[in-house]
């Protein structure tokens, strides 16, 4: 298949991740904030802040508003276009990658991103406000159901393998930056970890940490009421059955990544199958205790980075398929990997073409 | 229940009327069509308009209208009463365009080759060369099978007494193609019962013809020619029809991106490698194919794409350089065009055409721009234009004033009144809505001409434009058998 085809499978799917996982941090921080009946405390800026750090532009948010409020954090992760990893700016990305490959696509899963697109462009932040659950739902249910369409109605060909590759790509980088971005607010260096066991207040925070991952219910029934932070990481980091842990999303994109080559355990065939075998081998023989003595937070950064790493060699094994003694392509060339590439330019050049 | 057509009012005294002659009678080949719209009540029509609307938007058949900022898709107006085409006035229709398309294609070649007619004075040897459609790198190169202008899109026009004459050559990307075939979908689906009554003959093969007329130019080395669809992308008003194309031909759709060039052939990149194209049916215009060879800021081409053309190892339709042909100002010279190559009288007849590089045509466009329609001479899609007896004192100067400054880039002709046809206006009244003709013209080892082709209607209510950038529509077009 065509490379930009696979490159605008991966992307679309990619965002369209993005965007729930995004709606799925906001829905539950607004329930975390009545969890812990602290509605005079909404405004809390700690709460918001941390949203914030999940997609990890602080700097840029700091140019745009001066205050961490439910208003502002919402308005920039929502609305914001200037945001790229606003839930607005990952759908425009995902239709636009869908419509660029809409001859490759069901015509049923080019409608569901139309109708989530236009959903977005005709919502006011206002109802977001008055009816948070509501709207985060809506986005959520919208992505779950475009996922259950493509499942019913395309084809397993390599193309599937690319959607699959971006949606589980993505979804274990989130939940590894959710995770980071918790385990720092509950614990603090200067508390021991018993502390905040005893802390029924942080016991609802892990659990907000569980909803955001639709995980509440599947931990229970593995650990019962056992809620404490080591079961917790154990469940979302290293499950291997829990379709949004990391271990397991690693697996799935290492499923597909290996239809794709032919590639099998101990024989891989390029650099991006290398990688992500790596890591799932070290997953499925990491315990949470070679985690936590390793350091919660550098083990996750390094595994964020590892993700991105396998992204880049996807990038450069399928998608700028160069020969290089053609063009001997630089990889920050190749980047930033948005799957529409050249932007502005292309698009007025692409309008001046007269069609007679 | 209303009966549409009793209260449609023809005005044959002004107008050509399509389904009616001036006697007021119903000609021969709507009686049928008329009498199945007369058991139709205004709720049928909803129905049956409602089936349409689903259809197009579920197909995603959209355009996109230039101008606001982000670029809005619609959905492409369609009139629900088809257009009828009896055999004997098609077969003259196709005769004039083989013959005018013959002529053309063999002008092309002539001026890039030799420059016979230049020489012999027949075409003004300064207006082809300082045309900014002429290609000087392309001089001398010889395209597969001497052919320039693969697929052409002629519009066709009918003038008070109902004579065709040819409006435009379209001989370089001429578009439309699968709003013709959408049309005739969506007709069948909505009124499967009129199209009994009619042998309308069919058009759903024109993606094959379309295939074929592609591979056949295919470097003949190739066995089995690869061939791609080239969009410049999304943002193109076109892009639905691009990818239309590419799925009905079952071939890859590709940008300027997924293609490169090595050692003067073209390769798409795919996720398993490099992959020959022998073929490419462009829908990017010349001057952005190949930034080596013409602008060098184009992010929609491909580099080196020229010179692995010169060298025969990929072809495409249409060829490099073909819009010198259909320049309006080249425009008038094509009876003589066809009389130079063919040694025949043109079937088909032209408007008459004042060239504003003429002094004497000159003084008389600037004297008459109330009565005339002034056009520019590169612009296509209705943009830069001015329809005298629509225009107000103001724009009229405003033309004025561009016409003297660069008289090249002018012509004018006179206002033709358009034959008109009853079209929809909110389902429920019929009106005359002036309209066009563009059949499509496939040209490979033989030309082929499907039987109809997109006709347009200036649905706004007067207008003369049936452009759909300017709220222009279409309707099913119908070449019946006897």
């Amino acid at each position: 298949m065509l490379s930009r085809v696979a490159e605008s499978l991966f992307w679309m799917s990619r965002y369209f991740e993005r965007a729930e996982n995004t709606a799925r941090f906001l829905d539950v921080n607004f329930n975390l904030l009545l969890d812990l009946n602290k509605i005079s405390l909404v405004e809390n800026p700690n709460y918001w802040i941390a949203l914030i750090l999940v997609t990890s532009d602080r700097d840029s948010f700091n140019d745009l508003y001066n205050e961490y409020t439910a208003r502002t954090v919402t308005d920039y992760l929502v609305f914001n276009r200037n945001n790229p990893n606003s839930i607005i700016s990952c759908i425009n990305l995902a239709r636009e990658n869908a419509r660029s490959v809409i001859e490759s696509i069901s015509s049923e899963m080019w409608e569901q991103v139309n109708k989530l697109y236009h959903f977005l462009q005709s919502s006011a932040p206002q109802t977001v406000h008055t009816d948070p659950s509501g709207f985060y739902k809506e986005i959520k249910n919208a992505s779950h159901l475009f996922q259950g369409i493509t499942d019913n109605t395309f084809s397993r060909n390599e193309g599937w393998d690319f959607i699959q590759i971006g949606k589980y790509l993505e979804r274990s980088d989130n939940v590894a930056r959710l995770i980071d971005v918790k385990y720092h607010m509950l614990l603090p260096e200067n508390r021991s970890r018993e502390e905040v066991i005893e802390d029924s207040e942080d016991i609802i925070q892990w659990m907000a940490v569980l909803k955001s991952c639709s995980a509440l219910e599947a931990f229970r029934k593995v650990y019962l009421s056992k809620i404490d932070p080591e079961t917790i990481l154990q469940f979302l980091i290293l499950d291997r059955t829990f379709p949004r842990s990391i271990n397991f999303s690693v697996c799935a994109a290492e499923d597909a990544l290996w239809r794709i080559s032919g590639s099998s355990r101990h024989r891989y065939v390029n650099n991006a199958d290398l990688l992500i075998g790596k890591m799932e081998a070290e997953l499925s023989y990491t315990s949470i205790d070679d985690i936590l003595s390793k350091g919660l937070h550098n083990y996750l950064e390094e595994l964020e980075e590892r993700l991105m790493k396998i992204g880049e060699q996807v990038h450069l094994t399928y998608f700028a398929y160069h020969t290089p003694e053609i063009e001997p392509t630089e990889i920050e060339e190749a980047l930033p990997f948005t799957g529409i590439g050249g932007g502005r330019a292309i698009w007025s050049q692409a309008q001046q073409q007269q069609q007679q | 229940m209303i009966r549409f057509f009793e209260q449609y009012k023809a005005e044959t005294d002004r107008f050509f009327d399509e389904v009616f002659s001036s006697n007021g009678n119903p000609r021969v080949h709507y009686d049928k069509l008329l009498h199945r719209f007369r058991q139709f009540s205004p709720e049928d029509i909803k129905a049956r308009r409602e089936i349409i609307n689903i259809f197009f938007r579920n197909q995603g058949i959209t355009f996109t209208v230039y101008g606001v900022d982000e670029g809005i898709e619609r959905i492409f107006p369609f009139d629900l009463i088809p257009r009828i085409l009896p055999a004997d006035e098609w077969k003259t229709i196709e005769r004039g365009l083989v013959q005018r398309i013959t002529a053309l294609n063999e002008f092309l070649f002539d001026i890039y080759h030799t420059q016979k007619i230049l020489k012999d004075k027949v075409v003004p040897a300064e207006l082809i060369l300082g045309s900014k459609h002429f290609a000087r790198e392309f001089v001398g190169v010889n395209p597969p099978l001497g052919v320039y202008i693969h697929i052409t899109g002629s519009d066709i026009i009918r003038d008070r007494n109902g004579s065709y004459m040819v409006l435009e050559d379209n001989l370089r990307t001429p578009s439309g193609v699968s709003y013709m075939l959408q049309n005739r979908q969506a007709m069948k689906r909505a009124f499967p019962v009129v199209f009994e009554k009619y042998k309308v003959r069919p058009i759903e093969n024109y993606p094959q013809e379309l295939l074929r007329t592609l591979q056949e130019i295919s470097p003949p080395s190739r066995r089995e020619p690869n061939v791609v669809v080239l969009t410049p992308g999304i943002y193109n008003s076109a892009y639905f029809e691009h990818s239309f194309l590419a799925r009905q031909m079952g071939v890859e759709l590709t940008e300027g991106k997924d293609l490169v060039v090595n050692d003067n052939r073209v390769y798409t990149r795919t996720t398993r490698g490099l992959e020959r194209v022998d073929v490419i049916y462009r829908r990017v215009d010349d001057s952005f194919l190949d930034p080596l060879v013409f602008r060098p800021d184009s992010k929609l081409g491909v580099a080196g794409l020229i010179n692995a053309y010169r060298k025969g190892n990929v072809a495409l339709a249409n060829a490099i350089g073909t819009g010198v042909a259909d320049d309006k100002v080249i425009y008038s010279f094509v009876p003589k065009i066809i009389r130079y190559y063919l040694g025949e009288d043109p079937i088909l007849e032209n408007v008459p055409t004042w060239l504003a590089s003429n002094p004497s045509d000159l003084k008389y466009i600037l004297e008459n721009l109330g009565s005339l329609v002034v056009k520019s001479a590169n612009e296509s899609g209705g943009y830069g234009m001015l329809v005298g007896p629509e225009s107000t004192l103001e724009e009229q100067e405003k033309f004025a004033e561009m016409i003297v400054a660069n008289p090249r880039n002018y012509i004018a002709q006179p206002t033709i009144s358009l034959s008109r046809h009853p079209s929809f206006h909110n389902d429920t009244d019929l009106y005359g809505c002036h309209i066009d003709l563009r059949p499509y013209v496939l040209f490979g080892k033989t030309i082929t001409i499907l039987p109809g082709g997109l006709t347009r209607v200036a649905l706004k209510r007067g207008s003369l434009v049936v452009n759909s950038s300017q709220g222009g529509g279409s309707k099913d077009t119908w070449v019946i058998d006897e």
